[in-house]
């Protein structure tokens, strides 16, 4: 595993916004048990736009959940920022998704009784805390939906619908943004429109994502992309474009 | 398709538990209440048949009026049959032995100066009948008595008041009290009691005495030879009667008997039946929201099998056979917690103790039949409206993203519920104030309740807005979205509510009525009482109407009164009804109480003569000077001469008579109230020695003044009204089991949203905050539907009963809005379960969930 990282050439000193350290997750037990992350080490840098990718069944997702603390490991360790997320009690793990974690999921974004607005400030509400308004102003404009702030999710499109799950993830300045498949859903023009949020985010505003897809084109907005197979870190990329990433899962025996 | 359906309700075994759990309830009252009547009318049945199995036959007078009064009151017993009669029938041939019984009121005084009550049931004196065949009563321990001052007690009475052989006691009866020894005790067949009753017995000649009988019997009993068969001895005896009297077997008198307090049970029995009822009506609301929820969160499901070929009435009768199959479960479930109901308030019965005699549980195949027929029935069609929603999915929905319809207000959901809303309210009103019967009034109110239950929807949203527009400063963002989430489905709430609406709004109803009743009565002493002090039974139910005639004539005696007027009270048939009457001295009337006569005069009241109230003289087109037909239970048809019309007067009732009619028209004299006025100069300590001088020996009246005597009524009209709504209060427990399924739908149905919030961070607590607001707003919705609903219920049958007395509209302010508390308080439990379970979602499957 350690062989893998060394390709990447010169070590930055950078901040780590998460890692995960030889995780390992099994489902079920005796003969049926699978085995869905198969001993992963990754650091995922802050202010950097990582893109995971993989085969279905290569684990991608169970690493999100894991690194999210939506789900726990079976053996390993998982860190967002220097907190191990394997000793945290369900209580903290609910507070640390509050404040350092944000979320874009496939679909089901979206509260379906409150307002694109109220959406977006969701996880601030949660902590009964005051929204900062400049922040809140930026990101409503940067993602372009200024003018829909008071729709129910009910009223907006797909694409409008992920975008407002885009700025809620930003909403609360999160350590880091965990996003599965967040353009799964959409068509191109509308995964264009989230994907350059959220570069932007990242260039902007030194945000932190991760985001899992198996969609050539969307890892392409990311600075790096990281290759699971089997549960296995296999390879990675830094600044790819989406020749080289379809190359690359060609070689890989992938998709 | 069944295959489909089967094995949909096995896939979803807490849903069909809580759905069926409101059919299981009110089934089980059902068949609760049909067991207990059947169980305690088998009881007297064996009871009396083996009392009386030594008597052939048994002679008594006519029963020349049947019925009972309004509240159940007996209309007395029939002509005694004299002295004389019983040699004739004593030398008719084939009879062994013959005697008279009497019985009448008879009270016994406890160790501790108290006069010992029942809980309703009569307080009786009978004779001891010598003949082994003849008595009813068993020797258990001692003698008969056999002299003037000699008693038997029966066991059960004995044995709770720690009465024993040779103890001293004083009874108390309709002339002056007596002091006897207890002699024997006995039992009454095999049971140690009767339905909780106190049983004396004398010897004949001393029941003569103190059972008022004056040369007569209630009845003459007798044994027949050996060989000779009852029929024959009745028809031999029947001949040589004179008029006005008959004869009957054993058998007939001992069915006669039992039948009579039969009736007393079907009171019972009718009464228990409605609450049931109740129980139903809200349990169909229940399964209607129920089956819709699912129906709406089966669309998929069902459009594909509509996809796959299935018809739409395949559809429908696969929901309804669903239904069918869950009511006939429940009611089978329910059945058996009758069963429980029943003996528990066999239990709860004898520890207010009224002991029945033990026979085995009754399960009738009507009780059965019944309990299955309402269980199915009921479920099945609340459930018709559903299946056919569910008959109307396209088959192109399968394709489609399911999301909830978006609500939208109708006009003709709109229009049909004024309409029905419409005919309910007519049909109350023209029960109420047409005087059309009971059973109108109580179609009309459930007919109003599915009316608001319509409308309710367009008042859902708003309301629950209003509602909850404190949420979100009081508990945040757990506030916010509980009172968004009790917005978002107003179909789905408001016939959740509406369950609860219909509990709270009986349960306000007879509040108001109540609160009315009682403002009335203290508005009507306050206007017509003179009189300083009533003597009154000192308890409620103490088993018989009234007390001795000695405590008037003893209290007139004493020179501090300058007025002691007595009020009799008794039922009289008018065309067949039965009424009832006040009986009074014409001549005190005035001092101890103002009556507005609006024709002729008090002083015109003599024996043979009615004062009549204005609106019963009016409604009877009854004019001063005219006769009117009536028939009593001792004497027959007699003719009454109205002399006197009057207003509004709560003391007096319908009908006034004198104590001289009162006396030659019934066999029982006792006194309901004794009004008193003091002499001029007498002191409140003054007046009150002077009663307790007389009252001293009649431990079973007590003195109140006017303030104690408004408090007296207020109190017995709480005691009604508290087992009224502790009776409802199981349509309300049923409602809430509304609103726990209802949570709980809709909290499968959210599974995704509620993952999401928990995923960005929302703590389990908040999550319960959220969903118990929830259910307080629902809670509190239906409350205030009930409250308004039941108001005006209030308003309309206290201005029916106007003419009764009932003048005053009163609203408890205080208790509807404790009540208004209180539901929201259940909201918060009902929403415990729900609660816990959405906190305890798996965050990760909540949100990959599909």
């Amino acid at each position: 595993m350690s062989s893998t990282l060394t390709d990447q050439g010169p070590v930055r000193s950078v901040r780590l916004a998460a890692r995960a350290v030889e995780a390992v997750k099994v489902y079920g037990s005796g003969d049926a048990s699978v085995r869905a992350l198969d001993g992963v080490t990754v650091d995922f840098e802050a202010e950097r736009f990582t893109a995971v990718m993989g085969p279905s069944g290569s684990g991608k997702s169970t690493l999100l959940h894991c690194m999210a603390g939506l789900d726990s490991l079976t053996t390993g360790h998982v860190f967002i920022g220097d907190v191990d997320l394997t000793t945290q009690s369900e209580k903290k793990m609910t507070l640390l998704r509050r404040d350092k974690v944000g979320f874009i999921f496939q679909t089901f974004n979206l509260v379906p009784t409150l307002n694109a607005l109220e959406n977006i400030t969701l996880p601030l509400d949660i902590a009964g805390r005051k929204p900062e308004q400049s922040w809140i102003d930026r990101i409503v404009s940067t993602v372009g939906l200024a003018d829909r702030l008071t729709h129910r999710p009910s009223e907006l499109s797909g694409g409008q619908q992920q975008r407002v799950a885009a700025a809620r993830a930003l909403s609360s300045r999160p350590e880091i943004i965990f996003a599965d498949e967040p353009t799964g859903n959409l068509d191109s023009r509308s995964s264009a429109q989230l994907l350059d949020f959220m570069g932007a985010a990242v260039r902007d505003f030194g945000q932190t994502i991760v985001m899992v897809t198996h969609d050539a084109l969307a890892a392409s907005h990311a600075n790096r992309v990281v290759f699971l197979v089997d549960g296995r870190v296999e390879d990675e990329m830094a600044d790819p474009t989406t020749d080289r990433i379809l190359d690359r899962i060609k070689s890989l025996g992938g998709e | 398709m069944w295959r489909a359906t089967l094995k949909g309700l096995l896939a979803h075994k807490v849903r069909l538990g809580l759905t069926a759990l409101a059919i299981v309830l009110g089934v089980g009252f059902v068949s609760g209440t049909y067991i207990l009547t059947d169980t305690m009318g088998r009881a007297f049945d064996n009871l009396f048949s083996q009392i009386d199995k030594g008597i052939a036959v048994q002679v008594s007078g006519v029963q020349k009026f049947k019925g009972s009064g309004p509240g159940g009151e007996d209309v007395g017993s029939a002509e005694r049959v004299p002295n004389s009669l019983l040699p004739q029938v004593e030398s008719v041939p084939g009879v062994r032995a013959a005697a008279g019984e009497l019985a009448g009121y008879a009270q016994l005084v406890g160790k501790d100066g108290k006069a010992i009550t029942t809980g309703g049931a009569p307080t009786l004196g009978v004779t001891s009948v010598r003949d082994p065949d003849l008595s009813q009563a068993v020797a258990r321990e001692g003698r008969k008595p056999a002299r003037f001052g000699e008693i038997g007690v029966d066991v059960g009475t004995a044995k709770k008041h720690d009465l024993h052989v040779g103890d001293r006691v004083t009874v108390l009866l309709q002339g002056p009290p007596m002091r006897a020894t207890i002699v024997g005790l006995f039992g009454i067949g095999s049971a140690d009691n009767l339905g909780g009753a106190t049983i004396v017995a004398f010897d004949p000649r001393t029941a003569q005495i103190a059972l008022n009988g004056g040369g007569r019997w209630d009845d003459i009993v007798v044994a027949a030879k050996q060989g000779v068969s009852p029929s024959d001895l009745r028809d031999r005896i029947a001949a040589i009667l004179p008029r006005g009297y008959e004869a009957k077997t054993g058998e007939q008198a001992a069915q006669e008997a039992s039948d009579q307090i039969k009736k007393g049970l079907s009171f019972f029995n009718i009464a228990l039946l409605v609450f049931a009822g109740i129980s139903l009506f809200v349990g169909a609301f229940i399964i209607f929201n129920t089956f819709s929820i699912l129906i709406a969160q089966r669309t998929r499901e069902l459009a594909l099998l509509r996809a796959l070929g299935a018809s739409a009435k395949q559809v429908r009768r696969s929901v309804l056979g669903e239904s069918a199959i869950v009511g006939l479960l429940a009611s089978v479930v329910g059945l058996g917690f009758g069963f429980a109901i029943a003996l528990g308030l066999q239990g709860l019965l004898r520890g207010f103790g009224i002991d029945l005699p033990t026979t085995t549980t009754q399960l009738l195949p009507r009780t059965v039949i019944v309990a299955l027929l309402v269980g199915v029935v009921t479920t099945v069609v609340s459930s018709v409206v559903p299946a056919v929603r569910a008959s109307r999915i396209p088959p192109a929905a399968a394709m489609r993203e399911t999301m909830p319809a978006e609500y939208q207000r109708s006009t003709r959901r709109t229009a049909l519920g004024l309409l029905v809303t419409a005919l309910g309210v007519a049909a109350l009103l023209t029960g109420l104030f047409a005087g059309k019967g009971a059973a109108l009034v109580g179609l009309g109110a459930a007919v109003v309740f599915l009316g608001v239950a319509t409308l309710s929807p367009i008042a859902a949203r708003p309301l629950a807005r209003v509602l909850g527009a404190p949420l979100p400063s009081v508990s945040g963002l757990a506030g916010r979205l509980g009172r968004e989430n009790a917005m978002r489905n107003p179909r789905r709430t408001a016939s959740t509510a509406a369950a609860l609406m219909i509990g709270l709004g009986l349960v306000s109803f007879v509040n108001i009525f109540a609160a009315s009743v009682k403002a009335s009565a203290t508005q009507a002493l306050q206007q017509t009482l003179k009189a300083d002090y009533a003597v009154i039974p000192s308890s409620f139910g103490g088993g018989a109407n009234g007390f001795s005639l000695e405590v008037a004539t003893r209290l007139r005696i004493e020179p501090a009164f300058s007025a002691v007027e007595e009020y009799r009270q008794g039922v009289f048939g008018y065309q067949g009804s039965a009424q009832q009457l006040s009986a009074v001295d014409p001549a005190l009337l005035e001092k101890v109480e103002s009556v507005e006569m609006v024709r002729g005069s008090v002083g015109a009241l003599h024996d043979g003569d009615v004062l009549v109230y204005r609106q019963t003289a009016e409604s009877n087109h009854w004019r001063l000077g005219q006769t009117i037909p009536v028939q009593f239970a001792r004497t027959g048809r007699r003719e009454l001469r109205v002399v006197g019309i009057y207003g509004d007067n709560r003391l007096l009732g319908n009908y006034v008579v004198t104590l001289g009619t009162f006396d030659r028209n019934f066999t029982a004299h006792l006194d309901s109230i004794v009004l008193l006025k003091t002499a001029p100069g007498v002191s409140d300590p003054q007046a009150k020695a002077a009663v307790a001088r007389v009252t001293r020996e009649f431990p079973n009246v007590k003195i109140d003044d006017q303030a104690q005597l408004r408090a007296e009524q207020a109190k017995q009209i709480n005691q009604l009204l508290g087992l009224i709504t502790a009776l409802l209060g199981l349509a309300i427990v049923i409602a809430l089991f509304g609103i726990v399924n209802t949570l709980a739908l809709s909290i499968f149905e959210r599974t995704h949203e509620i993952g999401l919030l928990r995923a960005v961070g929302m703590a389990r607590r908040q999550v319960r905050t959220m969903i118990r607001w929830e259910a307080v707003i629902i809670a509190v919705f239906g409350a205030l539907l009930g409250t308004a609903v039941g108001v005006f219920f209030g308003w309309a049958m206290v201005h029916a009963l106007n003419d009764q007395g009932i003048t005053v509209l009163s609203l408890p302010v205080r208790q509807m809005v404790t009540y208004v508390v209180i539901a929201g308080l259940m909201g918060v439990v009902a929403a415990a379960f729900p609660a816990r379970r959405a906190a305890r979602l798996d965050v990760l499957a909540a949100i990959t969930h599909e």
